[in-house]
């Protein structure tokens, strides 16, 4: 297969540009793959590409680069394909439509990928007849506004597939009925860590994450002032940076917890931070999909996480691999946090089990999914157009819900304005 | 996701960095693991076309200092990639040495870039308390994000553990190495610089004494003494344990584990304390050498 990934700029850093990097690399083990950045603003990506993945882009915005689309007038009109309730929609422009419009109408791949609401919804409107649609969301249906909900629904059902990264979100997507469009949840991937698993023996927990509002980590403070009570040997260090830093940080002094939790800036990469530690700490009140969940795990901890929306019930097999606990609980994860330092060959065992279970997030075999579902679009979409000329010769309708909504794209496509 | 949490780092990750494309080599990245003895091992990914020759090495280079170089042998790991090591045994100044890899292949040495740090051995590292000198390494990843090692070589040490505030003044836990305190043991609070006093040469130092333990120890330093030397603006004070009356005053600092640069992770609260008809903040803080200090700071003094 030749598959065709669009990406808002994959010279940046960030989850999806990783997850795509990981997954683009996976599959050109056996396929032809390309990722096309709509942006470029940096020669050489942050995040490590595999060397089998071709790389471009479609609007350049180095200065010093000699290509550079920066003083385009167009660049400095608002998009009018990219929707306008997408959070992206700043960094659009009349020339990105342009520029996307062309690429997707001539684009020689079998499939494209969107990895972002927007960039989906070029791909339903604009791509050429014959290729296969795919939209990934990285987020999740219900943190989209109500605007941009309403713009997805209008325009999703000329996608062949979407995917999502939990099965939650998926259901929230066939609850927007998009006739035609099969909907599926794949989870993220995280390759494996290149040291070995933690061993369970320093008395550390670890969490890392933005210190950002949604991450709670005040509630884990609060929690390990429970957890310091009882076993006042065993610390916690919180990575990341972020607008929080300054309530944590006046919160620890509040508690005098600063000899037991540390805040302790970003780190890159992770997994040599997870390796210290003997449990995985997640507080947040909503995880798209729980990325940090997934890495803790595949470096041999167990996760105490709150049991929220979406992904860490997905993840996580409680009392198995990890503990789930409710949200917005101190105690209940002081509880779980507790009963897993208190119980050495249990926290053993878990981490154990957690190596184990993550396994199955390993970039191949979450390619080998994608590779299932885009070998079957690929099929079905052959089977659709012999299907469809063969009724337009016998000028019969058309009938059933993929062939119908075939029909309608052809139609809306004979009133592109783009 | 959690994009704040991963700073630019090239190198990062088991994808080689791609080339630029103005034709630049690919960066060499090093892989770092620790022992608990405070030794290094660094493994190279070496890109295939890399050849090397009996003289490569990995080369270390004392920042601020022109003749200073540690050179070590560099040589096939096994793995298909190279390798050297730093044995515990091998002195190392203290400072910030930039690491350099010469492939011996004429060309000028190459800087490095940080890949995968194993530093978990150094995370609780407890040495013998017997231990003659204690040589400390930390790798860390410099602002242009290079690969470099902090440094301390230090005979003996006095390391700090836990330190309790309160509003009265702080109590510091700790450990001494390659000493044992004895009779007239203290600990000496002494100002940086302070104002009038300069001129003469002398500085202020206040005196506490130390209660020991075999090799842990713990002092209070309550903040009445520096503050009553406070005359405006910030002042810093250093603090030395002194293990025995006429012994060499020892420094105290925080060097035992896998942080680089303590200052910012390892914070403890100022509390507020009224002096003549204005308040002033007062606590403890790791210098940038990772050494022990406290902070008398007045209201307009900015960190």
């Amino acid at each position: 297969m030749h598959i065709s990934f669009l990406i808002h700029n994959a010279y940046g850093i960030g989850g999806t540009i990783r997850t795509t990097f990981n997954l683009a690399h996976a599959l050109s083990a056996h396929h032809d793959v390309e990722i096309v950045s709509v942006l470029r603003h940096r020669d050489t990506p942050v995040l490590g590409l595999g060397p089998g993945v071709r790389l471009r882009h479609l609007v350049d915005l180095r200065e010093d680069s000699p290509t550079y689309d920066g003083n385009d007038p167009e660049f400095a009109r608002a998009a009018k394909v990219f929707p306008a309730a997408e959070g992206r929609f700043g960094q659009y422009s009349e020339l990105t439509d342009r520029r996307i419009a062309r690429h997707l109408r001539h684009v020689e791949a079998d499939l494209v990928v969107g990895t972002r609401p927007g960039l989906n919804v070029h791909i339903a409107r604009q791509t050429r007849r014959g290729v296969v649609r795919v939209g990934q969301e990285h987020l999740t249906l219900d943190s989209h506004s109500r605007a941009l909900r309403l713009a997805l629904r209008g325009v999703y059902p000329r996608l062949d597939a979407l995917t999502t990264v939990t099965e939650a979100d998926a259901a929230a997507y066939r609850r927007l009925r998009l006739p035609g469009v099969r909907v599926e949840a794949v989870p993220n991937s995280v390759p494996a860590p290149g040291l070995a698993p933690a061993d369970a023996t320093g008395k550390w927990v670890v969490a890392a994450g933005r210190l950002a509002r949604v991450k709670r980590y005040d509630l884990l403070i609060r929690a390990f002032a429970e957890v310091v009570a009882a076993r006042p040997d065993w610390r916690l260090r919180i990575y990341g940076g972020g607008s929080e830093k300054a309530a944590l940080r006046a919160l620890i002094d509040e508690l005098g917890l600063y000899n037991h939790v540390f805040l302790m800036g970003p780190a890159n990469p992770l997994e040599s931070e997870w390796a210290k530690g003997s449990i995985a700490a997640v507080s947040s009140s909503l995880e798209s999909f729980g990325m940090t969940i997934v890495e803790a795990m595949r470096c041999g901890l167990p996760v105490v996480a709150t049991d929220c929306p979406h992904g860490p019930g997905e993840i996580i097999d409680d009392g198995v691999d990890g503990r789930l606990v409710p949200v917005d609980d101190p105690g209940a994860l002081a509880g779980a946090l507790l009963s897993l330092i208190n119980d050495d060959a249990g926290r053993r065992r878990m981490g154990r089990a957690a190596l184990t279970a993550a396994a199955r997030f390993d970039p191949a075999r979450i390619a080998a999914r994608y590779e299932a579902l885009f070998g079957q679009l690929l099929e079905e979409k052959r089977a659709n157009r012999l299907r469809g000329a063969l009724h337009r010769t016998r000028g019969a309708l058309l009938s059933g819900a993929y062939v119908t909504k075939d029909a309608a794209s052809a139609a809306l496509r004979g009133v592109r304005t783009v | 996701m959690n994009t704040s949490t991963r700073p630019p780092a090239a190198g990062s990750g088991r994808m080689p960095a791609s080339s630029g494309a103005d034709g630049d080599p690919p960066g060499l990245t090093a892989d770092c693991i620790a022992d608990s003895a405070g030794g290094l091992t660094f493994d190279l990914a070496a890109p295939p076309d890399v050849r090397t020759t009996w003289s490569a090495a990995l080369v270390l280079r004392l920042r601020g200092a022109d003749a200073e170089e540690v050179r070590l042998p560099l040589g096939p790991n096994g793995a298909g990639g190279l390798r050297a090591v730093l044995p515990s045994t091998v002195a190392l100044a203290e400072g910030r040495w930039q690491v350099y890899a010469d492939l011996g292949d004429g060309h000028a040495p190459r800087r490095l870039l940080p890949g995968l740090n194993d530093l978990r051995s150094l995370v609780d590292r407890r040495p013998l308390a017997g231990i003659g000198r204690l040589g400390v390494r930390i790798p860390y990843t410099t602002k242009l994000g290079n690969l470099a090692l902090r440094s301390w070589l230090r005979g003996p040490h006095a390391e700090a553990g836990d330190i309790l505030v309160d509003r009265e003044g702080m109590t510091v836990e700790g450990r001494l190495y390659g000493a044992l305190p004895g009779p007239g043991a203290h600990v000496e609070a002494r100002a940086r610089r302070v104002a009038g006093q300069a001129a003469t040469g002398a500085t202020a130092t206040v005196t506490v004494p130390l209660t020991a333990d075999g090799a842990h120890f713990s002092f209070t330093l309550p903040y009445a003494g520096p503050v009553g030397h406070w005359c405006g603006g910030g002042e810093p004070w250093d603090l030395w344990l002194v293990p025995a009356e006429g012994a060499p005053p020892v420094r105290i600092g925080r060097l035992l584990d896998d942080v680089a640069d303590k200052k910012q992770v390892f914070a403890y609260p100022a509390v507020p304390v009224p002096v003549a008809g204005t308040e002033i903040r007062v606590g403890p803080y790791y210098t940038l050498d990772n050494d022990l200090a406290l902070r008398v700071a007045g209201p307009d003094t900015v960190d």
